[in-house]
């Protein structure tokens, strides 16, 4: 898990790990956090109970980092969280005792990340194992931190 | 094969197959059933197979072996006709009709099949004068008079069956005939064999309608003959001499109006016909299946016209009757459910067949009662349709014979100075009220109440995809308002009075609530009962004032309707002028408690209760009661102030005869009233924008309230003027709540407005200020942000993508607000943004929706401004598209999508690139700059030569998308058509360019076109051969053979020959198709004879081989040698008209 002092040394000082929305001004693709857990909006329709009802909204969103589905259904004035996330692509350059070791933009090395289970990080391993250069995107949001793909490096 | 065995043999073998075919599916293999399958093929297709069925049909007893014996009777007759005899052909025929009349007991699916089978040899007998086939009438006579049902039935079947095979429909069979041979069967069966059966026909109805009682068995055959009277009646009977390529089409066998040729006159135009179906409907009313039928046939006979009848005094005389059987047959009963949909369908088609003249022909009396029927229907239905909706029932009959009915008034009354001055005043005050009731809570009205007086009030969930009620019944709406005018004394104040009640009352609930609300703190306590049956009174009163007021015309200026100017200006004299402003400005208070309030202005009265509504909900928001609101009652008023802004507000002279006083006083150019207004609506906008964020739908509404206030230059004048304006632009500049909560659509469409509004007149320093106010802050906050040294590190945060996607949107607004006056400032402006957001374009490559918004810029600029940009200003805009697109192919590279199962907007991206490539070339069609003049003062001198073009950047694009675009993409409908629109442009605007692109390329191009041609909707069928001709002209412009595209080109000549000459196509590609053939022709002479050669060596009669030859002889005849000149295609497609007029029935076969 990411240390949220270096997150302060890192320049992200004072933002906050969310912030509030009108649950109308949501977005289909967009994020927000429904039962407590950052999620993107794969789904978001409005209903209303009666003609003269007021409009409600129906958000379906996917987990950023297990997958897991959540639904969420709320009048269209209440405000939601919406998580700040962030995505950042480090290149890699060891992999030790299923620790990534991954080199930032400044030079400096964080190896505080795990190689991540299932096809993705069997990807990782063998790609760095034939001697592959790429980089390995990393997605954080409300302080969980986890690689979700890796790409080939621009050159 | 059949020939080698015996009989028995083929009888065990056939069996054994249907035993497998009919077995459930987890009992045989497929390779069992596909054998079994093949060995019936293969049976069916045996050399005269005739004596084997006889024999099977004798003794089988399996029925799909019997079927399909009967199947290949059918078959072989056809195929081997000019080689059986006649008489063995003549007794087959009366082998199958008695063997299906000794056995009653077939299977129904085997006797229809046999005389399936008979009918096919009758028809393809017809033309064949050798054999007497007329002789089938006299048997079918002779069973009809046995008196036995069975037989009757029989009898019935059999001419079902011919008229199936003759109508030459999708019913008839495929017998291997061209069409023009079944057009001439149809001709002459029509002309005679067809009215016989009606008449045998009428004399069953006859019959039985006679009978005092009819038992089940008698009472089936009759409902057979009744439907077969049906079928006759709905025959589309072809013109006796029209050109033959009518007969290159199947018809339809569906609504169609009785149109029979004069040989009929005698038969139909005898009342007693007429007659027969009244009296036959009243025997059977009850019964709903045959009513249906009995009624469907007078409906028809309520739709005959043409040749028919001698003259207009014929057609009176008929009209007359009918109206008089219609009359007498409604009259005195009760209407059953099933007859309504049948009734209505009858008024509705007399109404839209007989001419104006004829209907007021008829005696005044009668037309009268007709009308005063038409009345009470209407009603009955009205109120009948009312309950169906409460009960939520799943057929809704009546609503849809309301529909016919409310249809038909409108056919009516928008012709009404054709009839007696007046006559329709009462009827349509009386459709009016019945409507308001219905649509009304009690006591007033009937709204949600059943049919014994309970009231049901359920509350469900409505989703989003619902449509609006104004949309919804919007012919309803039309209707109703239409008869509102007709009747404007009685409805305009019925609809003011009925609103201002209901307004008063919702005032006074809303303040008991909040009273209520101050003593407990609850809302959940509030009992919305009440609330609700107001919100959807004065939903209804409002939709059917807007109509009533005022017409939505598409595009063009609406005018005020003349029967509310006349209406307004006939009272005028008795109006008060101040009194009427005085009301109209005071819509906080009670139109009642205004002195003198009886003498003011309807029209406007009735606008002013609109405008106390508005009142009432604005103040409800104030005092922070917005929870108790109806969102749905707010999409009401403004929906209603738009509709009436259009046409009423700055009302323009010039534009009518006459105008009535008090219309051009209070909402007149230059006067206090429209000034007064402009400043009410502003503020209604205003206000709704902040307090209905959440309410997507009214949000936008009421922005689109906005854009209409500016889009005209004279409104937009006034509005300019109002403080709230310009505060409205400062709020926005700043991207604060609450208009930042606003969804982006509606966003994007205030941000439209804001610079619509910009364009009004202002002095130059004001004009200055105002965008100062909204555009430059906007530019201000976007360079402050992305040139912010850590822009890098915070691009990616929640709030930094929502400011720059708020921008983009913004500039979309921009784009989509430009008009031909305002493209040079906005153009600048717009310039100086696309270049960073291509420096977007890297940054965001990661998120697809943000990219997908940055290339809509660009779609929107393009589709937006190219069409008024010169030279300079084009190749800039081609500069920065291009730039866009090397981007986006670098950042495409090695992107993978989730094909399977792939959504359509996933491919979002595509979709726009390809709608930009469309807009950029859209500039060869549609171009209104000669020069750079409305950019004069602030053009740089141009540079030499043009430094990118339109071409460079297309066929760049075209370079990344071709390879993107698969097979399985194109089943996605909006990428195909996009995809098709492209490239048939490019092939039309630069096929010079089309032989340089890779080979690959090429190739993927040449089939995306015969794919398009071949397996595609017509619409993309015509683009395709559209981009034929300039490829052909390419080819013939080089002189090379043997390049990739003369090859192509020698293949899709082929494809055009076969498509126009040998399949039944679309009539309306005929052009397309024709256009392409002639450049096709003129390039490959020598394949093209080939072709024609190779055609008509495979015909064997000498007859139809001469007349091709002539067609095709005289096909180009005006064009030899051919030459792609323009004289000579044009004479070359005349030629093809006839062509295809005179042989197109003979080579398409069915």
């Amino acid at each position: 898990m990411a240390d949220l002092d270096t997150d302060f040394t890192s320049g992200d000082a004072g933002a906050s790990l969310t912030f509030p929305m009108q649950c109308s001004g949501l977005r289909k693709n967009g994020f927000v956090v429904l039962k407590g857990r950052p999620c993107k909006i794969v789904e978001m329709s409005t209903s209303k109970t009666g003609k003269h009802g007021h409009a409600k909204v129906h958000l379906v969103g996917i987990d950023i980092f297990t997958g897991k589905k959540n639904e969420d259904i709320c009048p269209s004035t209440h405000n939601m969280d919406v998580p700040n996330i962030k995505r950042l692509d480090y290149q890699l350059v060891g992999i030790t005792d299923g620790y990534l070791s991954l080199l930032k933009d400044n030079g400096d090395l964080r190896e505080d990340l795990k190689l991540p289970e299932g096809d993705l990080g069997k990807e990782i391993e063998s790609k760095f194992e034939s001697g592959d250069e790429f980089l390995v995107s990393v997605l954080a949001a409300m302080g969980e931190e986890c690689p979700i793909a890796i790409k080939p490096m621009s050159s | 094969m059949m020939a080698a065995v015996g009989a028995p043999e083929v009888i065990s073998q056939l069996e054994s197959a249907a035993k497998v075919l009919m077995a459930p599916p987890s009992m045989v293999s497929t390779e069992q059933r596909q054998h079994a399958e093949h060995i019936f093929l293969s049976f069916r297709k045996s050399k005269s197979p005739f004596a084997v069925c006889k024999h099977i049909l004798e003794t089988s007893k399996v029925d799909y072996v019997l079927f399909q014996a009967a199947t290949a009777i059918m078959e072989a007759v056809v195929r081997e006709w000019i080689l059986l005899e006649k008489n063995s052909i003549e007794s087959l025929r009366t082998f199958l009709l008695t063997y299906v009349l000794q056995r009653p007991n077939l299977q129904k699916y085997v006797r229809e099949q046999i005389l399936l089978a008979v009918a096919v040899i009758v028809k393809r007998g017809s033309l064949d004068k050798s054999i007497d086939c007329k002789s089938i009438f006299h048997e079918v006579s002779q069973l009809i008079s046995s008196g036995n049902p069975t037989v009757q039935t029989l009898a019935c079947s059999i001419l079902t069956a011919l008229l199936s095979e003759f109508s030459s429909s999708t019913k008839t069979s495929n017998i291997g005939l061209s069409m023009e041979f079944h057009g001439s069967c149809k001709r002459i069966f029509q002309e005679d064999d067809l009215r016989q059966i009606f008449m045998l026909t009428m004399e069953v109805l006859q019959e039985f309608s006679r009978r005092e009682n009819l038992n089940a068995q008698m009472s089936c055959v009759f409902q057979r003959y009744l439907a077969l009277a049906n079928q006759v009646l709905s025959w589309n009977f072809l013109p006796p001499n029209l050109g033959r390529h009518y007969i290159a089409m199947f018809e339809a066998t569906q609504n169609v109006m009785l149109k029979p040729t004069e040989s009929w006159r005698e038969t139909l135009l005898d009342h007693r016909v007429m007659d027969l179906f009244f009296t036959v409907h009243r025997k059977i009313r009850e019964d709903s299946d045959m009513a249906q039928d009995s009624l469907q046939c007078l409906a028809q006979l309520a739709s005959m016209h043409g040749p028919i009848f001698p003259d207009e005094s014929a057609q009176v005389t008929y009209l007359a009757h009918l109206v008089e059987g219609l009359l007498n047959m409604i009259n005195g009963i009760e209407i059953e459910d099933s007859e309504a949909v049948g009734i209505s369908n009858i008024i509705s088609n007399l109404i839209s067949t007989f001419p104006r003249s004829v209907l007021t022909a008829l005696p005044n009396e009668l037309f009268a009662s007709f009308i005063n029927c038409l009345t009470l229907l209407t009603c009955s239905f009205g109120r009948s349709a009312a309950l169906e909706e409460v009960l939520d029932k799943d057929d809704m009959v009546y609503m849809e014979a309301y529909d016919k009915l409310l249809e038909s008034w409108l056919t009516l009354v928008q012709e009404d100075e054709h009839f007696p001055r007046g006559c329709f005043v009462q009827p349509a005050v009386q459709v009016f009220n019945s409507y308001i009731q219905c649509h009304l809570a009690a006591p007033d009205g009937t709204r949600n109440l059943t049919a014994n007086g309970v009231a049901s009030h359920e509350e469900e969930e409505i989703n989003e995809l619902q449509e609006d009620d104004r949309e919804l019944f919007s012919d309803q709406l039309a209707s109703i308002g239409m008869l509102g005018r007709i009747a404007a004394d009685h409805c305009i104040p019925l609809l003011t009075g009925l609103l201002e009640d209901r307004v008063t009352r919702l005032h006074g609930q809303l303040q008991r609530h909040q009273q209520h609300l101050m003593a407990s703190a609850d809302p959940g306590t509030v009992d919305r009962k009440v609330l609700d049956d107001l919100y959807e009174d004065i939903h209804w009163l409002i939709l059917v004032s807007g109509y009533l007021l005022a017409d939505d015309p598409q595009g063009e200026t609406p005018l005020i309707p003349s029967e509310v100017m006349e209406y307004s200006i006939k009272h005028s004299t008795e109006v008060d002028i101040n009194t009427t402003l005085q009301l109209l400005g005071s819509p906080g208070e009670k139109a009642t408690s205004i002195p003198g309030c009886n003498r003011t202005d309807s029209v406007i009265r009735l606008l002013s209760a609109v405008l106390r509504t508005s009142e009432v909900e604005s103040r409800a928001t104030r005092a922070s009661l917005t929870e108790l609101l109806s969102p749905q009652m707010g999409k009401d008023i403004v929906w209603f102030l738009r509709r009436w802004a259009k046409t009423y507000l700055l009302v323009d002279e010039k534009l009518y005869g006459q105008i009535s006083i008090p219309l051009s006083t209070a909402f007149g150019a230059d006067t206090e009233g429209a000034q007064w207004i402009v400043g009410y609506l502003l503020e209604k906008v205003i206000n709704n924008l902040s307090v209905w964020s959440s309410e997507p739908e009214l949000a936008n509404d009421t922005v689109e309230l906005l854009v209409t206030l500016v889009e005209k230059r004279e409104r937009a004048n006034i509005v300019v003027q109002c403080e709230n304006w310009w505060n409205l632009a400062k709020q926005f500049a700043s991207r604060s709540p609450p208009l930042h909560m606003l969804s982006s659509t509606v966003q994007r469409t205030l941000m439209k407005a804001l610079v619509l509004g910009g364009f009004a007149h202002m002095d130059s320093d004001t004009k200055q200020q105002y965008w100062a106010e909204v555009l430059h802050p906007l530019q201000q906050r976007f360079l402050n942000l992305i040139n912010q040294e850590n822009f890098a590190q915070i691009c990616q945060e929640e709030a930094v993508k929502q400011e720059i996607v708020a921008t983009l949107e913004a500039l979309c607004g921009i784009a989509e607000a430009t008009q031909i006056d305002n493209v040079a400032s906005l153009f600048s402006f717009l310039m100086d943004f696309l270049s960073s957001c291509i420096g977007l374009m890297e940054v965001y490559r990661n998120s697809p929706e943000t990219v997908n918004l940055i290339i809509e810029v660009f779609v929107e600029v393009a589709h937006k401004q190219i069409c008024y940009l010169g030279e300079t200003k084009s190749m800039k805009l081609y500069e920065v598209c291009l730039t866009l697109l090397q981007v986006y192919s670098k950042n495409n590279l090695g992107r993978k999508r989730l094909d399977v199962a792939a959504e359509e907007d996933q491919y979002q991206d595509l979709l726009l690139i390809m709608e930009l490539l469309t807009n950029l070339l859209s500039k060869e069609f549609i171009d209104f700059s000669d020069t750079d003049e409305v950019f004069r003062g602030q053009e740089q001198s141009s540079g030499a030569g043009r430094a990118v073009s339109a071409a460079d950047v297309v066929l760049y694009g075209v370079n990344i998308v071709l390879p993107l675009m698969s097979q399985d993409l194109l089943k996605f409908p909006s990428l195909c058509n996009q995809y098709y629109k492209l490239i048939t442009f490019i092939c039309e605007i630069f096929p010079e360019k089309i032989p340089q692109l890779p080979e690959e390329l090429f190739k993927s191009l040449m089939c995306s076109l015969e794919l398009g041609m071949t397996s595609m909707s017509s619409e993309i069928s015509q683009l395709c051969l559209e981009a034929l001709s300039p490829l052909a002209e390419q080819c013939a412009k080089t002189q090379e053979k043997d390049t990739p595209l003369f090859i192509a080109t020698r293949h899709f000549l082929k494809l055009v020959f076969d498509m126009l000459v040998l399949q039944k196509h679309n009539t309306e590609m005929t052009v397309a198709a024709g256009e392409a053939l002639y450049t096709l022709v003129c390039l490959h002479q020598a394949e093209y004879s080939e072709l024609v050669e190779t055609l008509l060596s495979n015909q064997r009669d000498a007859v139809i081989y001469q007349r091709l030859a002539d067609a095709f002889n005289s096909l180009t005849a005006s064009s030899t040698p051919p030459t792609m000149d323009r004289k000579q295609k044009v004479a070359f497609l005349k030629s093809l008209e006839e062509f295809v007029a005179n042989v197109g029935g003979l080579l398409c076969v069915k």
